[in-house]
């Protein structure tokens, strides 16, 4: 398989708080150290908790912010350095890289009738005439298992489950490679949720999608992921393809958030690992490991202060190498 | 293995404990514009002493109108408590005057809201807070009033409960400002704590050490909890029994392990087939076609023949049916076509 994008030593840095001109302010990493690759075709999925850094990463892939430090890899260039000159590869990338979002009520435009939500992107980045891009719509709308009459809609007459589908036909409107889904369902109802999923799958089949799926529930990653990556403060903290993350998992942060995990059925018991306190801040993170100060290995800990290496624990399995939180 | 068996006979002993709360028939309606929506409409339930009985559905069930009648929360207009009975030590709350209530609200039957930071008061500090349903309740004061502060605080593993307490909520992350919600909700050790959606804003391993703790707390005061829910993990995990609700009514109720393996009700067995599980590979996921019918539109009777695969008979979509007991303790409310049972739909075969 080809990556389609790869990021390499991602790093991003927010400037927080501070008087005028930001004098004073401190520094928030949001992301630190990140690699990863997404392979044509494949789903990969980020789990963590919150403000470990899951949505700033989509952020970056969507250029809707820039690294501090590293490259993201699209077509064997460098994206930000390119697209600063090349305005074709910037379309190019733009059009080929789609996001749906959580809230299906908050990201679609109250005012605006359907066939223009999902025509927009038609209008502004392709030549097509009105003819075109209304019949474009229709089918669309057909693809996601709505109807085609429904395109003189407002939103507010939708269900958040069919709001989700419109979050996708738009998302599917350029012919995208890559669809960044941040949390598709987390807002939706548990009978809902399965439909959606199964249309992701079902387009994902269809038109050869790459995913980027951020999510928490973890039976959602396990179901839609063939690789996934595991983060916390900013760090990546395991890697792997997803049957074998969950059935082999080597870090004890990745284990503690496996046990945390509801089951499914009674019968499941999982062996407790219930972590103390809260994620620290990532305005002044632990030196070295920053999983060190909740792991249940703390106190024998006496791991040098540097922040650990990557370790391959075979040829696509990926761990931060702190030997406490391995043991 | 001691411990199992001690377990075991826990939860045997639950099973033939008396009742604490029995509500029957409940019906609150809302009047909008859209006409009259029956959010519960016939709602039954007994809750026995020290156990946990979730209530399940998805938005727009009925659930959070069923626990804000029973605290009488509900907000009128344009809500209205139109029918039945809440027994709580044998006395029918819906008969009890505002006053009456205001002493049982907090004291005996306690609530913890889903959203910390609305169920808070941003411009109070943690121990006016904590303190005031023990001031009220209690009478307590002074150099008492505080120590019982810090202990309620410690009891939820809040570090540091001296300092803590003079914190307002937004000097607090998510989890200790629910765990300050908790601390509120067991000060008066009640006999029945509601939890309304508790664990929905909060992050997997921070979910995870608020459920220990509400099991520690239940097993310190004995209290019942009634937990209400969308998520059927959290039903596996810690409830006993399982109340399935969907659009306005329970269309399931039973022992959690009857419910998972031998699921009646179509919705019921939908549901459960319908979330993805972690600890194995699924091929295809099964999802309930539709969704559920708008509230100010519900037929007599069958409410959830659209969303099956062949449509109830039209008997059973006009015609009301009632509950009934299929094996000890697991109740079905569906109509005939729904239970397999109805004789139309066999000669349709």
């Amino acid at each position: 398989m080809n990556n389609l994008i790869e990021l390499k030593n991602i790093k991003k840095i927010f400037q927080v708080g501070g008087g005028f001109m930001g004098t004073g302010s401190k520094d928030l990493t949001a992301v630190n150290n990140l690699s990863f690759a997404i392979e044509e075709g494949q789903t990969y999925g980020l789990v963590g908790e919150s403000g470990c850094g899951k949505t700033t990463t989509a952020k970056m892939i969507l250029m809707l912010e820039e690294p501090t430090e590293g490259s993201i890899i699209f077509n064997e260039k460098d994206l930000f350095q390119t697209s600063k000159t090349d305005q074709a590869y910037k379309q190019e990338y733009k059009s080929s890289v789609q996001a749906v979002f959580q809230d299906p009520w908050a990201s679609l435009n109250p005012r605006m009738r359907v066939k223009d939500i999902i025509g927009e992107p038609l209008e502004i980045n392709s030549n097509m005439t009105k003819k075109q891009i209304k019949t474009r719509v229709d089918e669309l709308l057909v693809e996601v298992g709505l109807q085609a009459y429904q395109s003189n809609l407002y939103p507010h007459e939708f269900s958040g489950g069919q709001r989700q589908r419109l979050g996708v036909a738009r998302a599917l409107s350029l012919n995208p490679k890559l669809i960044v889904l941040d949390e598709p369902v987390s807002a939706l109802d548990v009978s809902i949720r399965a439909q959606i999923m199964n249309l992701l799958v079902d387009l994902q089949k269809e038109y050869n999608l790459s995913y980027l799926l951020i999510a928490h529930h973890l039976a959602t990653v396990r179901y839609m992921c063939d690789k996934m990556g595991v983060m916390y403060l900013g760090n990546l903290m395991e890697e792997a393809d997803a049957t074998e993350l969950f059935d082999n998992p080597q870090h004890n942060y990745t284990k503690a958030l496996m046990s945390a995990a509801l089951p499914s059925h009674p019968d499941i018991v999982r062996d407790e690992i219930i972590l103390e306190g809260d994620v620290p801040s990532p305005i002044n993170p632990p030196p070295g490991c920053v999983f060190q100060p909740r792991c249940l290995n703390k106190e024998k800990c006496n791991c040098s202060k540097t922040p650990p290496e990557i370790a391959s624990v075979s040829a696509k399995h990926k761990v931060a190498d702190c030997k406490c939180c391995r043991s | 293995m001691v411990n199992k068996e001690s377990k075991k006979k826990k939860i045997k002993s639950k099973a033939n404990q008396e009742t604490i709360l029995s509500v029957k028939d409940l019906q609150t309606h809302f009047e909008t514009k859209w006409g009259l929506i029956k959010a519960v409409d016939g709602v039954s339930f007994d809750l026995k002493k020290g156990e946990t009985l979730a209530v399940v559905g998805e938005s727009g069930s009925g659930k959070s109108v069923t626990s804000l009648s029973i605290m009488q929360l509900v907000p009128s207009p344009p809500g209205h408590i139109v029918g039945g009975e809440i027994n709580f030590e044998s006395e029918n709350l819906l008969k009890k005057s505002d006053r009456e209530m205001q002493s049982i609200r907090g004291s005996k039957i306690a609530m913890i809201l889903q959203d910390p930071m609305t169920a808070l008061n941003p411009v109070f500090k943690i121990s006016d807070q904590v303190g005031e349903t023990l001031n009220i309740h209690k009478k307590l004061k002074g150099k008492k009033l505080y120590n019982s502060i810090i202990e309620m605080l410690k009891k939820v593993n809040i570090p540091d409960p001296e300092e803590r307490m003079k914190d307002y909520p937004h000097q607090l992350s998510g989890g200790m400002r629910q765990r300050v919600v908790g601390a509120i909700g067991v000060s008066c050790s009640p006999t029945i704590l509601i939890a309304d959606e508790p664990t929905t804003s909060l992050d997997a391993t921070i979910q995870a050490q608020y459920l220990r703790l509400l099991k520690d707390l239940q097993d310190e005061f004995g209290m019942a909890i009634l937990f209400i829910t969308h998520d059927f993990g959290i039903v596996a995990k810690m409830c006993d029994r399982v109340a399935v609700m969907y659009a306005g009514r329970i269309v399931e109720i039973g022992e959690v392990r009857e419910i998972f393996n031998n699921p009646r009700h179509p919705y019921t067995q939908g549901l459960i087939k319908s979330v993805p599980s972690m600890d194995e590979d699924i091929d295809r996921l099964y999802s309930i076609p539709g969704q559920p019918p708008a509230l100010w539109d519900v037929p007599d009777g069958c409410r959830f023949s659209p969303r099956k695969e062949t449509s109830c008979c039209d008997e059973c979509v006009n015609n009301k049916y009632e509950m009934v007991e299929v094996e000890d303790g697991h109740w079905v409310d569906g109509c005939k076509c729904c239970q397999n049972i109805c004789s139309s739909q066999k000669s349709k075969k």
